[in-house]
């Protein structure tokens, strides 16, 4: 399972694609780590992305202490040699972290250097978009005016008043705003979860957009680093509630890659079968939301009412509907016995046969599909450069997905279980919809075939863990029913790990769309908003960094050295 | 209205009669309130007080930091807070003597923080140091461990240490340490009589 | 003077009537849409050990919602203009009161036997509208504004095909008062223009009353609540309360021009009711099995439906006219 990687991979990576690195480790299935200095990085991204057409998974720092700070990009090279992953490392100084930003060179990057700058301070040159990510946009300070059009310099008025910092992006006067500056969110009936768009209308046109999300911060990762391992499993699950097995099965793949493991065939079974269901579930619900948003009640009441055949299976295997609570390190802690395995594969054929009689009519409901035709076009360059992933991209005819490409610990071997990547080259809106309804059914497929092997065999479903070596670093994908959801994590000592970091899909798909919204018409932006299914609160899983009760504001600085020291104690 | 709306129609139509709500919370059909709960549904744990002995694994083991320890006077309550439990059923797996299970009430709703409802308490005595008086390990842990050491020890010294048992039987820890050369599985007599 | 009496006493009578009605129309309108769906619904019949509790039956529950919005705060925005926002609701409210005096009842004739009654109550209608339109745009919200601007849109083409399809009635008979049409015989011809003008009010009244696929004013998911967003306590009481009797009054309306003789004498009561009862299952089942369209796309579709049906409503008119 967790095999070795290939020396000859390494040659390959320190022939071909990093010939300035300085040092090459090879860490278990196909994943390379590189260390380059801070300066090569954006030449090294720049060859990545024009030359192979390899793809940025993520941006993220760690702290370490004395030593300064460690950035880590991460490129996903699967297209090119099978599975590989290179991750690079660059060591910045910790009094004045500077480097050239990444940004410039490929938009996939805009909001992960974002988010190393608001956590480590990190001074990227040249970002395109220097406003908070997760603070609120007039946190006191003072902002440079960028060089890209939309943007005004801030009228620097004692700490920055709010009207100001607000407004910014979209060069609007406040009396202006009024008139034209139309705010979805925090709080709307529209969206589910709290986010801010703002969009700027003339009539019933959108000519410019904005996005801002921070809303829903909970500070897992932190709460990851402290618990351990073990309980760690447990709040990962708790980031999503729609996509919860997904961020289970991440997080077990990330952490046994961190030693060796021979997962039990058995248990990828039951591993394949839970993130299936899991994905069937999240579809369905997607579908009645889409309904909900265009307004259509009837369609939302009838896809649930599905969808609750699926959580009363789920229950029935696993103990609850929402957070599964039975992954493990090294297997899972329930067997599926074979009475409950016929049953639940004779409701899930049942469950199809109903789901191809209604949902096809639901989608080619006229006035339904009024509303999803031409809407929220993403073309596939825009979609290449700003790093959609999941049903969006697939949409936009870019065949990607993580289950072919980098397999998590979980069934998915084509010889053995028989399945597709469903692509469509609509591009619109009414393309994700139709590339969600068909991945559903191929889940079903899916799903059917694992409960057919786990009615006929027996066997083993856990084996015991090991000991994570101090200082190893490992990489985890899996594909979520919104797209590519990554783990990294760092091993510190006393078993507890040094650093955990996750994006997860929606991070990706939300930065793009204030691309989306432009010219669209105003009752068009929830529909797009929901076609993209926005998990907030996967988006804004990451560490709070906040005032504290007593001081009511702090400068930048405070703020950086504040962070600085909470990520340092143990 | 064009063929979809007729087609959809008749799907409604297919199942108007079975509606897919229950009537919950009225129990005028009992069986039918609670018709859908499977078996394995993890639900409150609880914790049957013959078997538990007090050994706090699953205090160690909690993931929502929900299980509680408070000794007071001579009794140990081990206590899970169920409004932080995340009824992951780390606690079920790991108890030695498999005292706790995963019941299937669901139903959490409390008025006030102090009520009962949202407690498990499982009180222990614990016997008192002959010495000092203390109280200090409650009373079915240590025939239990003495049970489960004696079990599966390595036979060549099982003499010695069921001795020494015996040597600090009713002592609390402070006392034992106090006199602890006394006994001949001492670290330093230990080594000495291995030979090193 | 008796005659004078009477009316009097059944236009106090109308008042609470009407209103039970309203609301008991409402209550189906949900009841059908639930059932519909696959779900219970608002209970009709409440069981077991509830009872005590919520008592033997929630079918006034829209009426209950209405009067809970009447003990709850009224929050005046500060960008609004307050007298017109303020005096909106209420004119409102008293327009549809009294578009229902206009509309016969069975048994009740009320002032529908004035000779210029259908025009009377057809202004009315516009009238509580508009003040529906008036409001939020003095709430100086944007979400108010938009609301109101669909509305307008909306307005008007549903307005065209009402008229269009209650002056070809009219032309036909040769009348303008609603009692006369409401209680004369039927014959062939006069069939005919019945379901062709009757079809196109149905689809106006869909306009009108904020059916899907047209309740783009109210949408809910795009622009909070349209219209009635900064209106909160008894303001939004007094909106709620025009909407059920607009309701009642439109029910009315139909089935007095285009279902007679349904509303002339108390003998027919039975049969109104369930004639009442199987119109508003008919608005649930289009309710229920539309989203919401567009405002740009709402208006082409009008204009596709009320063009052909209108035209015809007029011809068939014309030879009725001509030939009787």
């Amino acid at each position: 399972m967790t095999k070795q990687t290939d020396p000859s991979l390494v040659e390959w990576v320190k022939r071909e694609a990093v010939p300035e690195g300085l040092e090459f480790k090879a860490l278990r299935e196909n994943r390379v780590s590189v260390r380059v200095r801070a300066e090569d990085v954006e030449k090294l991204t720049e060859r990545f992305v024009k030359k192979f057409g390899a793809r940025m998974i993520h941006a993220t720092g760690v702290d370490m202490e004395q030593s300064g700070f460690d950035v880590v990009y991460i490129f996903d090279f699967s297209k090119i040699k099978e599975r590989l992953v290179i991750i690079l490392n660059a060591n910045l100084d910790r009094e004045q972290p500077k480097m050239p930003s990444v940004a410039k060179v490929t938009w996939q990057a805009c909001w992960a250097e974002k988010e190393l700058k608001e956590f480590l301070g990190v001074d990227t040159a040249g970002m395109p978009d220097p406003r908070h990510q997760f603070l609120p946009f007039e946190w006191p300070n003072d902002v440079e005016s960028g060089s890209k059009e939309g943007f005004v310099k801030a009228a620097k008025n004692g700490g920055g008043s709010p009207s100001s910092e607000y407004l910014l992006p979209l060069g609007v006067t406040p009396q202006q705003a009024s008139a034209t500056l139309i705010p979805i969110g925090p709080y709307h009936p529209g969206v589910i979860e709290g986010q801010l768009v703002r969009v700027k209308v003339e009539g019933e046109q959108v000519v410019d957009a904005d996005i801002k999300t921070g809303f829903h911060h909970r500070g897992i990762n932190r709460l990851i680093e402290r618990r351990g391992y073990n309980k760690g499993v447990f709040a990962a699950e708790r980031v999503c509630g729609i996509c919860s097995a997904a961020h289970g099965l991440a997080y077990v793949t990330t952490v046994e890659n961190l030693y060796d493991a021979e997962i039990p065939e058995r248990a990828l079974y039951i591993r394949t079968l839970l993130v299936e269901l899991n994905r069937v579930h999240s579809h369905l619900l997607w579908i009645g939301v889409v309904a909900d948003v265009v307004g259509w009640k009837t369609g939302f009441m009838l896809t649930w009412g599905l969808r609750e055949r699926v959580m009363d299976i789920i229950e029935a295997i696993t103990g609850n509907r929402v957070n599964y609570g039975v992954w493990r390190l090294g297997g899972v802690s329930r067997d599926v016995p074979k009475e409950l395995a016929e049953k639940a594969n004779r409701t899930v054929l049942g469950l199809k046969e109903e789901a191809a009689k209604l949902l096809p009519d639901v989608v080619a409901h006229p006035v339904l599909k009024s509303r999803l035709v031409d809407v929220g076009p993403l073309s596939y360059p825009d979609a290449f450069d700003g790093g959609a992933v999941g049903p969006v991209a697939r949409a936009s005819n870019w065949k990607i997905d993580v289950r072919a490409d980098n397999p998590p610990h979980a069934m998915y071997d084509p010889k053995k279980i028989s399945w597709e990547v469903i692509t469509e080259d609509g591009c619109d809106t009414y393309a994700r919809t139709l590339v969600r309804v068909r991945e559903l059914f191929v889940s079903m497929g899916i799903v059917s075939q694992c409960l057919e092997y786990l009615a006929k065999t027996t066997g083993e479903i856990r084996i015991k863990q090991r000991e994570v070596e101090p200082g190893s670093e490992a990489l985890g994908l899996n594909e979520a029913p919104r797209g590519e959801l990554q783990y990294y994590i760092r091993a510190g000592v006393a078993n507890l790990p040094q650093c955990v970091r996750i994006r997860t899909p929606s991070y990706r798909n939300n930065a793009l769309l204030p691309h989306m919204l432009l010219g669209s018409a105003l009752a068009d932006v929830p529909v797009i908003m929901g076609s993209l299914d926005q998990c907030l609160a996967c988006t804004d899983r990451v560490e709070v960094v906040d005032a504290k009760g007593q001081t009511k504001a702090m400068s930048w600085d405070q703020l950086v050295e504040y962070g600085k020291r909470v990520k340092g104690v143990r | 209205m064009s063929s979809s709306h007729i087609k959809i129609l008749k799907r409604i139509l297919e199942k108007y009669s079975t509606p897919m709500t229950l009537k919950y919370p009225s129990s005028v059909d009992a069986s039918k309130k609670y018709s859908q709960i499977p078996e394995g549904l993890r639900g409150i744990p609880e914790r049957d007080k013959e078997k538990c002995i007090g050994c706090r694994a699953c205090f160690f083991v909690c993931s929502g930091r929900a299980t509680k320890i408070i000794d007071i006077a001579d009794k140990r309550t081990v206590q899970i807070f169920l409004f932080r439990c995340t009824f992951c059923a780390h606690c079920q797996e790991s108890c030695p003597e498999e005292a706790i299970t995963m019941s299937k009430k669901f139903e959490l709703t409390v008025s006030t923080r102090s009520d009962p409802a949202a407690y498990v308490d499982t009180v222990l005595d614990m016997l008192s140091c002959k010495k000092c008086g203390k109280p200090y390990f409650p009373k079915k842990f240590v025939p239990r461990v003495y049970e489960r050491l004696m079990e599966k020890i390595n036979p060549r010294v099982k003499e010695t240490v069921s001795a020494d048992f015996k040597k600090v039987e009713g002592l609390c820890t402070e006392c034992r340490r106090a006199n602890s050369f006394e006994l001949d599985t001492h670290t330093r007599k230990h080594l000495w009589l291995e030979g090193a | 003077m008796a005659d004078v009496l009477f009316t009097l006493l059944t236009i106090i009578l109308i008042v609470p009537v009407s209103l039970f009605l309203g609301i008991i129309y409402a209550f189906l309108v949900r009841k059908f849409s639930a059932r519909f769906q696959w779900r219970v619904g608002p209970v009709m019949r409440m069981y077991g050990d509830l009872k005590p509790l919520l008592g033997a039956s929630r079918i006034l529950q829209p009426l209950y919602d209405i009067l809970k919005l009447m003990g709850k705060q009224t929050i005046l925005p500060e960008t609004s203009r307050k007298t017109l926002f303020v005096a909106s609701p209420y004119l409102s409210l008293a327009f549809a009161v009294l578009v229902v005096f206009f509309i016969p009842f069975p048994g009740m004739p009320l002032l529908s036997n004035t000779p210029y009654s259908m025009i009377i109550a057809s202004y009315l209608i516009i009238g509580s509208v508009v003040f529906t339109i008036l409001g939020p745009v003095a709430s100086g919200s944007p979400w108010g504004v938009i609301g109101a601007r669909r509305e307008v849109e909306l307005f008007l083409v549903s307005e065209l095909g009402f008229v269009v399809s209650i002056f070809s009635v009219a032309y036909a008979e040769g009348t303008l008062s609603l009692y006369n049409m409401a209680s004369r015989a039927l014959n062939l011809p006069m069939l005919l223009l019945m379901v062709s003008a009757g079809i196109l009010m149905f689809l106006s009244m869909l306009g009108k009353l904020h059916i899907k696929p047209f309740d783009i004013p109210e949408a809910e998911c795009e622009i909070v609540a349209g219209q009635y967003t900064e209106y909160s306590g008894k303001l939004l009481g007094m909106y709620f309360l025009a909407k059920a009797f607009m309701l009642y009054g439109l029910v009315a309306l139909f089935i007095a021009v285009f279902l007679p003789p349904f509303s002339s004498s108390i003998l027919w009561l039975p049969v109104y009711a369930i004639a009442a009862v199987l119109v508003v299952l008919l608005l649930s089942i289009v309710q229920v099995l539309n989203p919401r369209y567009q405002i740009d796309r709402a208006l082409p579709w009008y204009m596709k439906v009320i063009i052909p049906l209108g035209l015809l409503s007029f011809i068939i008119a014309l030879v009725i006219r001509l030939v009787m």
